[in-house]
């Protein structure tokens, strides 16, 4: 962007460039300094660490064995299964999320009387600890303290059993996780959708109203295509952070039943086993993931996440 | 949307309202719900505390679980906090100079921002464990206030890049008119003017760092443990019971806080949330 | 008005800042009198009344007369995460553990690893009168005495008097978990087993392999690549087909995957339904506790076997305690073992928690044989029991075998102990992932 809209001479500009360029790199340098530091160095150490097979309760037995660590993981199904059920949540409460955060949009968008508790109720669950809201829905769907089974009993006549056991198995278990997840983010991805909603001119959707367009046809010509790039920017986001997932799984299974995020198995080499270099290789492998997605995103479907920064 | 609105119309928007009502308050009334049923009440399969009590509130400010969740919530304010003061800090002067100020590297500093917060917070875990432990940061409130500092400045610097941009610069300008330098421009003009998105950012961060599980957990074991580590390893009041009570009595002392702070600061949270990730 | 709070606040917040490296001195630096003791949740709590390890550890720092003021840190519930606060504490040297709980399985681990003092020659007899024989073993690693035998458990077979009379079940005879089944089967009652994905599932396994005459790990003490599994054998498959025949008998609850010792005892709580469980003695106290109306009804006897011709094979558990390498002050830490570990004391805690001692002499107590109708049970039981794998990877071991026998249901005699056993190795040589 530019920085000043009067055009200065020649020679006060080069001054003024050097002391911008000097008070530019003062002020942005200590929080740049400090990211890097957090993040990039330890990334480098894990890929370092990575190449050894190395228990931290054995120090001695560290032994260097380049990209065997890899070879395993990337060879173990235990990943894959994990990889699986990582794409399986990050689909599914994506996809879920876009939708039923869609409409929460348009309603907070349209809704004219409570339109500001509408607003502000929406952020609750934005707010709430995901660890708390793991809690809440693991008791509401528990066998013994919940309200869920004996709700959905009632509700089909008993033809669902009273006593389900929602953790007993793969499938039922992702309803709690993704519910858990859904329910928690889907307040953000409709706030950023309703920024892009508000964004679209008015004078085209009369336009189409005066047309005769129903309202699926304003959907879909006029509303969709227009919030195109904050629909794209908002399933980044989050596509990235579900692939993340960690804390409903860790409180609501522990990973049992094939229900390990990748974040999970990462954290149970080198927390639960000690196994850093295998929990490195782990890591780095997650890194790369994220770093495809990302990519995939940017390149792929052009998000300009930058926009209105240069 | 100053058009007439027909009363079928009303009557679905009122249907819609109250169906976003009763989704985003249900989990938040069943934990408060249970964490007011006596145990024996616990596993009545409704979801109303009939016979509501105050005896896990009891157990987790004056009974048996005093020691397990006072210190933690010490931890997550204290920690929190100067997570949050020193990113916003940081991220104000960061976020001035790209908004204002040409200078080579801007992008590449929102360039990194923006990988920094796409990174898996996981993947850092096992090398910050493996260098506290050796640097004797594991299990203390430095060791986890610098991890913080990676939740919470990509996000403080997107956002306030955002904040700044909105404002009217003219009167920097007027100000360096008259002779001021830009520093002196930038603290008698900009700060003022900024305050409101700081304040903003800085509750946006504070979510972000009071919501961390995964540092929480991996790098203290117990004098550093904050609210939702804590959470995890709950015990009950002794072997024989377990801590339901306790945890969800916990988990409403740790979320009505922040829902107040929400419901004080709906729309500036809003504006903030938004125009860190969409307009930036 | 917004910025003027937002000034105070920082304000606020820079004064925090201030004060944090102080508010972290103090956590670390205890005093050189003051001894942390980091323990396993028991009956007691963290209370210097609740009758638990608090109240020992407040008894010896006054006891001491000024020597050393024992203060306790509370691990987690479940013995992995217990292992686990250890370990990285451990791991990171810290000066901050002096004493611990410590599950019998961690110690070959933690010994292996070098994080545990063996006890100074002083203490020695004193730590191994008198002691039940599980857990003398359970404290020595490769030949060393690493911990003091504190408490000693196992489990029992806990049932309705009513219910096994209905179904015709004579237990003053050894039972088996074949006869046990068919009569919770015949009188529509439950019986509470621990087979959640968790330490208590390989408890359970280990049980039922070592009483069909098996060892889940054939040479103790051996490098983790040639360790020689007794897993694929006639024991291991006669253990998981006791398993799936109970995942299958529709005796065994909604939830047999979700049960661990709490949920089992809450089922075996439930009048409705309660037949037969098994679990640690301390059920008892907690039952007296929670006011079980049929208390009265409930009668104890000797785990169940899994082949009619052997002898069963009860869990052994409890607890040792040792002392961090890393501890500055070892002498009084071993000073307040000793302390802990009298059978006065030892007898104040299985008064005070329902964990028996391990202590023979305790067992014989009138006290103790009042409040403990089960006593001589548990006595022989002990002597019975048998030790989980003893080895340095017995947290992965553990995590292996938790996985491949899960769920419960799932578990298949032909193929369940040879995938176990596969992936066991493979873990042990760091060649997969858990």
């Amino acid at each position: 962007m530019s920085t000043t809209s009067t055009e200065p001479t020649q020679a006060q500009l080069s001054d003024r460039a050097r002391d911008e360029r000097r008070l530019g790199w003062k002020l942005a340098g200590p929080a740049f300094v400090i990211m890097v530091l957090v993040t990039f160095y330890p990334i480098l150490q894990a890929v370092w660490t990575s190449l050894f097979n190395y228990r931290l309760t054995n120090p001695g037995g560290r032994e260097f064995v380049f990209l065997r660590n890899y070879q395993i993981i990337l060879t173990d199904p235990l990943w894959w299964q994990a990889f699986g059920a990582t794409t399986l949540i990050t689909v599914v409460t994506v996809v879920v999320e876009l939708v039923l955060g869609f409409f929460i949009a348009l309603a907070m968008e349209k809704v004219i009387r409570g339109r500001g508790p509408l607003r502000t109720i929406v952020l609750i669950p934005y707010s709430i600890i995901t660890v708390v809201s793991a809690f809440s829905w693991f008791y509401a769907f528990a066998t013994d303290t919940g309200f869920i089974d004996p709700l959905l009993n009632k509700l089909t006549f008993g033809m669902f059993p009273a006593d389900f056991d929602w953790f007993g198995g793969f499938w039922s278990a992702m309803v709690p996780i993704c519910v858990s997840e859904i329910w928690k983010t889907t307040p953000f991805m409709s706030l950023l959708l309703l920024a892009g909603l508000t964004q679209i001119d008015g004078a085209m959707e009369e336009a189409a109203i005066v047309d005769g367009a129903t309202w699926g046809e304003r959907l879909r010509r006029v509303i969709l295509p227009n919030m195109k790039s904050q629909i794209m920017v908002a399933l980044l986001f989050r596509t990235l952070d579900a692939f993340r997932i960690f804390d409903n799984i860790f409180i609501m299974t522990g990973g049992s039943n094939g229900t390990s995020s990748l974040s999970l198995v990462a954290y149970n080499q080198t927390i639960s086993r000690t196994e850093v270099g295998l929990g490195s290789a782990v890591s780095v492998l997650l890194f790369c993931c994220v770093v495809i997605i990302a990519v995939v995103f940017v390149k792929g479907f052009r998000v300009d996440l930058a926009r209105g920064r240069k | 949307m100053n058009r007439e609105i027909s009363p079928a119309k009303q009557f679905w928007q009122l249907v819609a309202t109250i169906a976003i009502i009763v989704y985003t308050v249900i989990p938040l009334l069943w934990i408060v719900n249970m964490s007011l049923k006596p145990t024996a009440d616990r596993a009545d399969g409704k979801f109303w505390a009939h016979h509501p009590t105050l005896e896990n509130y009891e157990l987790i400010f004056a009974g048996g679980a005093k020691d397990l969740f006072l210190p933690a919530l010490l931890n997550s304010v204290l920690v929190t906090m100067i997570a949050t003061l020193i990113a916003v800090i940081l991220a104000t002067f960061c976020a001035y100079a790209i908004a204002r100020l040409d200078f080579p590297g801007k992008r590449l500093i929102l360039g990194t921002a923006l990988t920094v917060s796409f990174f898996p917070v996981i993947s850092l875990v096992t090398p910050l464990f493996d260098l506290w432990r050796r640097i004797h940061l594991f299990d203390t409130i430095p060791g986890l206030i610098l991890p913080y500092l990676v939740l919470t400045l990509p996000l403080s610097i997107w956002t306030l890049s955002a904040f700044f941009q909105q404002i009217p610069w003219e009167m920097e300008q007027a100000a360096q008119v008259d002779g001021a330098t830009s520093w002196e421009a930038f603290r008698k003009v900009i700060v003022p003017l900024a305050a409101p998105g700081v304040f903003t950012t800085a509750i946006i961060a504070f979510f972000t760092a009071w919501n961390d599980f995964v540092f929480a957990i991996s790098l203290t074991s117990d004098n550093a443990r904050t609210v939702p580590a804590a959470l995890a390893f709950f015990t009950g009041a002794s072997q024989f019971e377990s801590p339901t009570g306790a945890i969800c009595a916990a988990g409403v002392v740790v979320t009505i806080p922040v829902v107040v702070l929400v419901l004080i600061f709906q729309r500036r949270i809003v504006s903030g949330l938004t125009s860190g990730a969409v307009k930036g | 008005m917004k910025f003027k709070f937002a000034r105070r606040s920082l304000v606020g917040g820079a004064a925090l800042a201030l004060l944090a490296p102080i508010l972290v001195g103090c956590g670390t630096n205890t005093s050189d009198t003051t001894l942390t003791w980091f323990i396993n949740p028991d009956g007691g709590g963290s209370s210097p009344t609740g009758g638990g390890q608090a109240q020992l550890a407040a008894e010896c720092s006054a006891a001491s007369g000024g020597k050393y003021t024992i203060k306790i840190e509370q691990l987690p519930n479940e013995a992995s995460d217990q292992r686990q606060q250890l370990i990285r504490r451990l791991a990171a040297n810290d000066s901050g553990v002096d004493i611990m709980s410590l599950d019998p399985v961690v110690v070959p681990e933690f010994g292996e690893a070098g994080y545990l003092v063996p006890v100074p020659e002083k203490y020695a007899s004193n730590f191994t009168e008198d002691r039940v024989q599980g857990s003398l073993d359970a404290s020595k690693w490769k030949g060393d005495l690493l911990a003091a035998p504190f408490w000693a458990n196992t489990q029992l077979l806990w049932y309705r008097k009513s219910v096994a009379e209905q179904a015709g079940l004579d237990m003053t005879q050894p039972v088996t978990f074949e006869q046990v089944m068919k009569a919770a089967q015949s009188t529509n009652k439950t019986i509470a087993v621990q087979a959640k994905r968790y330490e208590g599932y390989t408890v359970f396994v280990n049980a039922l392999v070592a009483g069909a005459g098996g060892a889940i790990v054939e040479n103790e003490g051996a490098a983790a690549e040639d360790t020689q599994l007794g897993l694929d054998t006639e024991a291991g498959k006669q253990a998981a087909e006791t398993i799936q025949k109970l995942a299958t008998s529709g005796a065994v609850g909604p939830a047999m995957s979700s049960m661990n010792e709490t949920a089992a005892l809450n089922m075996f709580s439930d009048d409705s339904t309660s037949g037969f469980m098994l679990n640690w003695p301390y059920v008892y106290a907690a039952m007296g506790s929670t006011e079980v109306p049929f208390l009265n009804d409930v009668a104890w006897t000797t785990y169940p076997r899994v082949d009619a011709d052997k002898e069963s094979a009860p869990p052994f558990g409890g607890i040792e305690l040792g002392v961090n390498k890393a501890s500055t002050k070892q002498d009084k830490a071993w000073d307040a073992i000793a302390c802990i570990t009298t059978a006065e004391h030892q007898k104040a805690y299985m008064l005070g928690t329902g964990n028996p001692a391990s202590r023979k002499a305790v067992f014989d107590d009138p006290e103790i044989q009042e409040a403990f109708p089960m006593a001589d049970a548990i006595r022989d039981s002990l002597n019975m029991a048998v030790q989980r794998p003893r080895t340095a990877y017995y947290g992965d071991l553990s995590t292996a075998i938790q996985r491949t026998w899960s769920p419960p249901d799932q578990v298949n005699p032909e193929t369940t102990p040879a995938e176990s056993t596969e992936l066991i190795m493979k873990v042990l040589r760091g060649e997969a992932l858990l």
